[in-house]
């Protein structure tokens, strides 16, 4: 424990440094504009800055994609108050009320509640990290290659089978995203697979031209041919955004309880933070003492949600930093951006660059503050951001997002690829793929593969240990059991009731 | 039973994509040498497994398509999602966009490449500016390349603007 506190004041040493101090401000506010940003998630900024890990210094860069992560969560709420069209898919649950309160002139408090809860849930979240994370490394450092292994398919088979509307189309772009992290020399005996001769090919797909190509390029050319024929009603921001007595009473309890859910689903791997948000929503329904006013615009119905996925980003980085195992799209573009400077998170990672992971984990408590400065004062800012017509914004993404992928190799190749991940992001999107699995897959298939042959070299070729491992075992049966349960209740449920017909 | 819809052809043409990039991913796998050392197993095992599991999820989506169309399907019409029909002229800009920056970007030079890029895109999505969307272009393709080129240094082609940049003292 008095280790922790002490790790941790030497990362607040290290977080503030005036560089450091000012790669955060600028990873917050960035990520607040991408948040309120339609069209501009955390995982696409983060992969179009990761070509600039070159020129950065590790901390100050990881810093700023941190930055990044969490202020995107800061930012969403704007959007989806004032514009009612989800700024991120983890603000979904809050445009079912915070919309509503705003079209009834409770705007402000409906910002205030959104951005006083992340905070909240944002720093709890941030305690919770640097109190857990220490645990984990304690019983990861025991872990050997077949118990990462595990951990892997694990990851794998929730992100792809579990998650999502269909459980075919996850698990399918998870092995697209496996296929193309084959694409390149195998590190291991330097045998070139699947590059069919070409130089641009030979040293892998990079992660940031993926990303891109399937967020940026695909959803541009969705927006274009579905939604840029139509008219966005923005509410204005009108009244105060103080909360009333009233509102601090109700949000609190929602704020609180939303930490409760948010973080532990941002540590297991969930996707991200749909899912607690909704359930943090549902909750909230079903406890409030005004039912009534839930669908014409409750103050608990956004409260909670918001801090829900705030709680959650915090928690991704649980896994993420002491296993190195991604959890969802942007943790994974963060793993790439770890990989770019050759370090492995994980367990030694907080032994070998302590400064790094604990500045890192300092950082966040500064910018959870920086946040709510930016977000409540300056709110007025992020809404006239919010007023930059479509056009210009989505050909201002395009312009930044091809800069992002040619900059990697000054080459057209990747522009071409680039636009080929595009229409393979359009078609991923109207017929109902998900993109995460695709970038997990293809950051965490070649760690996973590395791990499996390592795990069969020191066992000299026998399979068994993935079973004879006690946590090995665990996992995996965790896994079987995660895909094959429901299955089995479908298959039986539709047998039963062709039966009763 | 053959899928009617249309979008029900789409599905069908998608299945069989998955299964054919399976199969494809198998003949390389298997063209793969073994090599394994301590561990038995070589750069060929992994490939194997990934190809023979697209092959798995294709047969899984065509098996879909055969008994009633995917599960938990996008729906088909656009007023359903919330959207309008197909406009495929938007679609065409954006992608004439991308294609004239990759065009233009060697020898024009990243501005120029840029500001192309920007109103055809802004074009796309239904702005009627032309002159306005190309010179909001030119300015964004001038700041970035002077802040990547003198800031960064990151090297970008200058393309025509090299010696007008390079007599401007920049």
């Amino acid at each position: 424990m008095s280790e922790t506190i002490s790790a941790l004041l030497h990362g607040f040493s290290v977080a503030l440094a005036p560089m450091n101090l000012l790669w955060g401000f600028v990873g917050v506010t960035l990520g607040t504009a991408i948040g309120v940003l339609p069209g501009v998630g955390p995982a696409l900024t983060v992969a179009m800055l990761l070509p600039l890990t070159v020129k950065l210094d590790p901390t100050g860069a990881l810093i700023m994609f941190a930055g990044i992560y969490y202020g995107a969560m800061y930012g969403g709420s704007t959007t989806t108050i004032l514009l009612n069209t989800p700024g991120e898919s983890a603000s979904i649950a809050t445009a079912l009320e915070g919309n509503k309160m705003a079209k009834r002139g409770r705007a402000g408090p409906a910002l205030a509640t959104s951005a006083i809860g992340s905070f909240v849930a944002g720093t709890l979240a941030t305690i919770l990290l640097t109190l857990l994370a220490p645990l984990i490394v304690e019983v990861a450092l025991k872990f050997g290659p077949a118990e990462y292994f595990a951990l892997m398919v694990f990851a794998f088979v929730t992100v792809a089978a579990v998650l999502g509307s269909s459980t075919v189309r996850g698990l399918t772009m998870l092995f697209v995203g496996l296929l193309l992290g084959l694409v390149g020399i195998d590190d291991q005996t330097g045998q070139m697979r699947f590059a069919f001769g070409v130089p641009e090919l030979m040293d892998g797909i990079d992660v940031v031209v993926l990303a891109v190509g399937l967020f940026a390029v695909g959803e541009s050319l969705y927006v274009a041919a579905y939604q840029s024929r139509q008219r966005d009603e923005l509410e204005t921001m009108s009244g105060s955004l103080w909360m009333s007595r009233e509102d601090w009473k109700r949000s609190w309890p929602a704020w609180l309880r939303a930490t409760a859910i948010g973080f532990p689903f941002g540590t297991i791997p969930a996707g991200g933070a749909e899912i607690p948000t909704f359930l943090s929503y549902a909750l909230e329904k079903k406890l409030t003492k005004h039912p009534e006013e839930f669908g014409h615009g409750a103050i608990e119905g956004v409260a909670g949600p918001e801090a829900a996925n705030n709680a959650s980003s915090a928690g991704v980085l649980v896994p993420l930093l002491t296993l190195g195992i991604p959890t969802s799209a942007t943790a994974a573009i963060l793993l790439a951006a770890f990989q770019n400077y050759g370090i492995q998170p994980g367990p030694l990672l907080f032994q070998t660059q302590g400064a790094l992971v604990w500045g890192l984990i300092a950082s966040m408590y500064i910018g959870n503050v920086l946040l709510l400065i930016l977000n409540l004062p300056l709110i007025g800012l992020w809404v006239k951001v919010l007023m930059i017509p479509r056009p210009l914004l989505y050909a201002g993404i395009l312009v930044f997002a091809t800069l992002g992928a040619f900059s990697l190799h000054q080459s057209v190749v990747d522009l071409a690829t680039l636009y080929v991940f595009g229409l393979l992001g359009f078609l991923m999107r109207r017929w109902g793929f998900p993109v995460a699995p695709a970038v997990i897959g293809l950051i965490l298939g070649p760690l996973a593969e590395s791990q499996f042959r390592r795990a069969l070299a020191i066992s000299q070729g026998d399979p068994s240990v993935f079973i004879t491992h006690p946590i090995s075992a665990a996992l995996l049966t965790l896994t079987a059991a995660l895909v094959l349960v429901p299955w089995i209740v479908r298959v039986v449920r539709e047998r039963r009731s062709r039966a009763l017909a | 039973m053959l899928p009617s819809s249309r979008g029900g052809r789409v599905e069908l043409i998608l299945s069989l994509g998955v299964l054919a990039l399976g199969v494809f991913a198998t003949v390389i796998a298997f063209r793969l040498p073994e090599g394994g050392g301590y561990a038995r197993i070589g750069p060929n095992f992994m490939p194997k497994v990934v190809s023979a599991g697209l092959i798995w999820l294709g047969i899984w989506l065509l098996a879909e398509v055969f008994t009633g169309g995917w599960r938990e399907r996008v729906p088909d019409d656009p007023a359903e999602r919330g959207e309008h029909p197909f406009n495929g002229a938007a679609f065409a800009w954006v992608t004439a966009g991308l294609l004239a920056q990759m065009a233009l970007i060697q020898h024009a030079g990243f501005v120029i490449a840029a500001t192309a890029l920007y109103a055809l895109v802004a074009r796309g999505f239904g702005s009627p500016r032309w002159a306005r969307d190309a010179a909001i272009g030119f300015a964004l393709g001038v700041v970035v390349y002077l802040f990547f080129v003198r800031f960064l240094n990151v090297n970008l082609p200058s393309g025509w603007f090299g010696p007008l940049l390079g007599t401007a003292g920049l």
